[in-house]
């Protein structure tokens, strides 16, 4: 069978430094192909290079073969009237891609007739069909605002490929997403290879390439350091790299939830809260100890991040009500946010900020430099401001900052949901050697079953509101 | 080294640096003008009256023979400090009362949010010739006039976008970690809002200094013989044909000012 994508030695570079080095690719129709990687493994420049939407300072080399078409990789204009005809894309967060002002329907029916030149009625009648095959009769006349997160994806995916494009491109298409979310976003993509596409996802997330199944190749700094089936790749990899990686998932992590709770630190009696109007959850009892871990876990909006806030005193509960223990300053609760860099002030440099938080709260540098180091924070990186350091190093100086306050409970709002798996278990266990050493409660909001399962004493699954 | 890199940034913006130039050209004007030049704005030569430019008056001299750069670079003077202090005058209470109504919330915004909406009920000029017909041809009723208009627009913005910087996680950590309300204006509001403030300046100043001039045209600002370019264009707009330069210099004073600020105004490097 005659492969749908081939990329041959492609090389991306920025200003002699080189992205993407040697990479070959070959995506085959029914067979799904997943590259795995890191931020910054050059995983999406091969997905925009197969496109021809590389940014312009990149200089790229190789050769790409979309179908029967040759062309040079450099050459960004060369693919272009294949867009949507020959090979399509799945935008990430696709709820943010489609057009908010215009329906479902008339949405679909667009690919079809300008991609495609269908007619009008033609067209509408053809989209008719692909969101009947997708589920979504019922949603035709909505705007995008009334769908659902999983249903905006399906029509994202029909959207997309309604040019007839055999070759359908996802950029992590699962990103955000809760797991009931991603499973459905799986079985989606799976779907479109049953229909006879073929399909090239980036992910960072194992699980979607160990749930789609067919080739995997792992990149890392810009190379390709594994490759094939994924039953092989995922279960007996060769590479150090890819071992790390599968050990970095929550699912590999090993059982290390702390159960002993000391003194009462929280307690809340029968709360509720709501959100416009809508009641997210009610008559919720919680207790949370000295040293204990407790994971929230539930659907996107059902309420998690909003009965952290609501333990912390950032809400006002809608009935119940919240106790914090008497004689401890409001300050020693903390609260650690799901994107650090918009904790930060954006124009400040990192030290001066920690040195600020430090002197209100009367600690000495020297303490602070001592948790920074243990927390593999490099004094360099605290020159720099809040956008120039990684997640994983800028979400650790977030928890250095936290522990400033000498706090006793710790609100963690995902803390580790952006992060590359890797960093994410890094990270993980740095907060969980500070509060077993400090006895630190943390009440830790997830939506990673397996990560709630590994880290925490007891968990509190809240339902879709 | 910060202040060092942005002023390189800005400086490759062929815009702003054209803008930065005119607007610093008319404020040195302004400045060392009325110093280099010599005589009297209102010193009147009725035998020289409408004379070409010549050694003694390098720009010419008007209807009743004032040298007219020396009547130029007042009125610049004029023009460039009521423009500043129009702009102080308005952001003042603009910046603090937005602040005061993103913060407190509630009753507070309320009432000063209505009492913003009420004075934008009324045209700007008319608010100016309100204040002016209580002292007419006088420069505080002018000022005080022109930043009444203003102010609501430095309080509008000022409180939209300290609302949504107020509500955001880096001035809710702080809160948290226990900083008071000076340090959150200090490090998360004021640095934000700097560039959204150094607009709405030029922009003020420009509307200021338009508005004295089109009042000064219309005949409603400053009085004869105070140096001011709407006047001076109006005096001179008879003469045009004899002294066609008498009246385009102050025109093409206030275009290069009012140009060059919005030329700065315009367009954020980032």
């Amino acid at each position: 069978m005659t492969p749908s994508l081939t990329i041959e030695d492609l090389r991306v570079s920025a200003g002699g430094v080189a992205l993407v080095r040697g990479v070959s690719i070959r995506v085959a129709p029914g067979v799904p192909l997943t590259i795995v990687g890191e931020t910054g493994s050059g995983k999406t420049l091969v997905a925009e290079a197969a496109m021809g939407t590389l940014a312009p300072e990149l200089v790229a080399s190789g050769r790409v073969v979309l179908g029967d078409a040759a062309s040079e990789a450099g050459d960004r204009a060369a693919r272009r009237h294949l867009w949507g005809r020959g090979i399509a894309m799945l935008p990430q967060e696709p709820w943010l891609a489609l057009d908010p002002t215009m329906r479902v329907l008339p949405q679909v029916a667009q690919g079809h007739r300008f991609v495609r030149g269908l007619s009008m009625a033609e067209a509408t009648a053809r989209a008719r069909e692909d969101l009947a095959a997708l589920g979504l009769s019922g949603a035709a006349t909505r705007f995008p605002h009334q769908l659902s997160g999983g249903m905006a994806q399906r029509v994202a995916v029909a959207a997309a490929r309604a040019g007839g494009a055999p070759l359908l491109l996802a950029d992590e298409p699962t990103k955000g997403l809760d797991s009931d979310l991603r499973s459905a976003v799986v079985a989606l993509l799976r779907g479109a290879l049953l229909a006879g596409g073929s399909l090239l996802c980036i992910t960072h997330d194992v699980a979607v390439a160990r749930a789609l199944g067919g080739e995997v190749m792992v990149m890392l700094d810009g190379e390709v350091v594994e490759h094939g089936p994924a039953e092989t790749v995922l279960t007996a990899p060769s590479h150090a790299y890819t071992r790390r990686l599968l050990a970095a998932e929550p699912e590999a992590w090993a059982n290390d939830a702390i159960p002993g709770a000391g003194e009462e630190l929280l307690s809340a009696t029968s709360l509720a809260a709501e959100r416009g109007g809508r009641r997210l959850f009610e008559a919720l009892d919680l207790a949370v100890g000295a040293g204990e871990w407790v994971a929230v876990t539930g659907p996107s909006g059902c309420g998690k991040t909003t009965l952290g806030n609501v333990l912390l005193g950032l809400l006002r509960p809608a009935a119940g009500q919240v106790r914090r223990r008497a004689g401890l300053a409001r300050t020693r609760y903390q609260k650690l946010y799901q994107d650090p860099v918009a904790t930060f002030a954006p124009r400040l440099d990192l030290r001066t900020a920690l040195a600020e938080a430090a002197a209100l709260h009367g600690v000495p540098w020297s303490q602070l430099a001592a948790m920074l180091a243990r927390l593999r924070v490099p004094d360099a990186l605290l020159d720099r401001r809040p956008d120039q350091v990684s997640g994983g190093e800028l979400q650790r100086i977030a928890i250095a900052r936290a522990l400033l306050a000498d706090p006793v409970f710790l609100f963690a709002d995902e803390p580790t949901s952006r992060l590359d798996p890797i960093t994410q278990q890094e990270t993980m266990a740095a907060l969980r050697e500070v509060s077993r050493e400090r006895g630190l409660a943390v009440l830790l909001v997830t939506h990673d079953q397996a990560m709630a399962r590994k880290v925490a004493g007891r968990q509190i699954a809240l339902r879709a509101a | 080294m910060r202040g060092l890199r942005r002023i390189a940034a800005r400086g490759h913006s062929p815009a702003r640096l054209m803008g930065g130039t005119l607007v610093g050209l008319v404020v040195l004007m302004a400045i060392l003008g009325p110093l280099l030049v010599e005589g009297s704005p209102t010193r009147q030569d009725l035998s020289a009256v409408l004379d070409p430019p010549s050694a003694d008056a390098l720009l010419g001299r008007d209807h009743l023979g004032r040298s007219v750069l020396v009547r130029l670079v007042h009125a610049a003077r004029l023009s460039v400090s009521l423009g500043a202090a129009t702009v102080v005058a308005a952001a003042v209470p603009g910046i603090l009362l937005g602040l005061l109504a993103a913060w407190a919330g509630g009753w507070t915004d309320r009432v000063l949010s209505g009492l913003g909406d009420a004075v934008l009920a009324l045209p700007g000029l008319l608010l100016v010739l309100l204040v002016v017909a209580l002292a007419p041809g006088a420069f505080w009723p002018l000022f005080l006039g022109l930043s009444l208009a203003m102010w609501v627009e430095w309080f509008r913005v000022t409180r939209a976008a300290s609302g949504a910087l107020l509500a955001s996680p880096a001035v809710e950590a702080a809160r948290l970690l226990g900083f008071g309300p000076w340090h959150v204006l200090r490090r998360h509001v004021l640095p934000e809002m700097a560039p959204l403030f150094g607009t709405l300046a030029a922009f003020g100043f420009a509307g200021a200094v338009l508005a004295v001039g089109a009042l000064g045209f219309i005949g409603i600002g400053l009085r004869p013989p105070t140096a001011e370019w709407g006047l001076m264009m109006v005096e001179l707009l008879p003469h045009y044909d004899e002294a066609p330069l008498a009246m385009l210099a102050p025109a093409l004073c206030l275009f290069a000012l009012v140009l060059g600020l919005q030329l700065l105004a315009g367009r954020d490097p980032r």
